[in-house]
């Protein structure tokens, strides 16, 4: 895939992960698991698919965008650090999962959204000084192995399609 | 494109079992620290009327312009009947957790549950 293929790919995917974080943001998943910082990690499908096909520091670059634009929008700080401390960790921790050529996207991902449960607790925890918050960890962690099942299967769709297109729509990749 | 498997593998088992076990294990390490009390104030016109433990079951009545009968029991409260022309505050039910609250404008009544930590307080 040439440059301005990958560039105009990541700013789709950057806007795509923007959409889905507002999308989150009107149906909040905990309305009905009343935990706070429990999510889909909806936009977490956008990142997959950048690392399996733009490679991580593309994927890195959309992670860094979505989060310092989505606290523009949404009008808080504070969020920017939660969303930066745990996206980066998912990022670090799915990078490590694809590369280590064991695990599917259901795996890569459930891993992903677990480090980002740990992330966004330990930018909460310095943000609060204090580490009681870490009580909330264990329950935040069972949700994310399914909220991670549940967009490793979204991920694994669209990696799917995309897969299906002819190579002159996707640049010879994939 | 880094190739990556779009089925579930085993390895994907592994995955969420360590989650899970970590989760646990997490769990079980800070047990202990979970018997935080918390402890019920009782709020009128600003100023603190009563102090009591979640823990303790008990009912009382304030008084002011309206009368709210408060709650205690099971480690939760609520107030139980009001005079107070909406009854907003009887509607809001039960509380339990350290932050919380329930408030009756009318009579100038808050409830809130505070507790050591003050985590709960802070999350919201």
């Amino acid at each position: 895939m040439n440059a301005v293929r990958k560039l105009t790919l990541t700013g789709v995917l950057t806007a795509l992960a923007l959409a889905l974080g507002l999308l989150e943001r009107a149906l909040p998943l905990t309305a009905w698991i009343p935990l706070p910082g429990v999510k889909l990690g909806l936009s977490n499908i956008v990142t997959l698919f950048a690392l399996c096909v733009l490679g991580t520091p593309y994927a890195a670059a959309i992670l860094l965008l979505r989060a310092v634009l989505g606290s523009v929008f949404s009008g808080s700080i504070t969020s920017l650090w939660y969303s930066l401390a745990g996206g980066a960790l998912a990022l670090g921790a799915m990078a490590l999962g694809v590369r280590s050529k064991r695990l599917s996207v259901y795996g890569v991902s459930v891993l992903g959204a677990a480090a980002h449960s740990v992330g966004q607790i330990a930018a909460a925890a310095a943000v609060v000084g204090s580490v009681s918050i870490l009580s909330y960890l264990p329950l935040l962690l069972v949700v994310s192995t399914a909220t991670g099942a549940l967009v490793g299967a979204a991920a694994a769709g669209v990696l799917g399609g995309w897969n299906a297109l002819p190579k002159s729509l996707t640049g010879g990749v994939g | 494109m880094r190739s990556v498997a779009l089925k579930p593998r085993v390895w994907d088992i592994a995955v969420i079992a360590g989650v899970l076990l970590t989760a646990l294990a997490i769990a079980l390490l800070l047990l202990p620290q979970k018997a935080d009390p918390v402890f019920v104030q009782i709020w009128q016109d600003g100023a603190l009327l009563y102090e009591l433990p979640l823990d303790t079951d008990t009912e009382l009545t304030v008084g002011g312009k309206y009368e709210n009968t408060v709650t205690i029991r099971g480690g939760a409260v609520c107030v139980s009947h009001a005079t107070c022309p909406g009854g907003d505050c009887v509607r809001s039910g039960s509380i339990r957790d350290a932050g919380r609250g329930i408030v009756c404008l009318p009579n100038r009544l808050e409830i809130r549950l505070v507790g050591a930590s003050g985590v709960d307080a802070v999350a919201k």
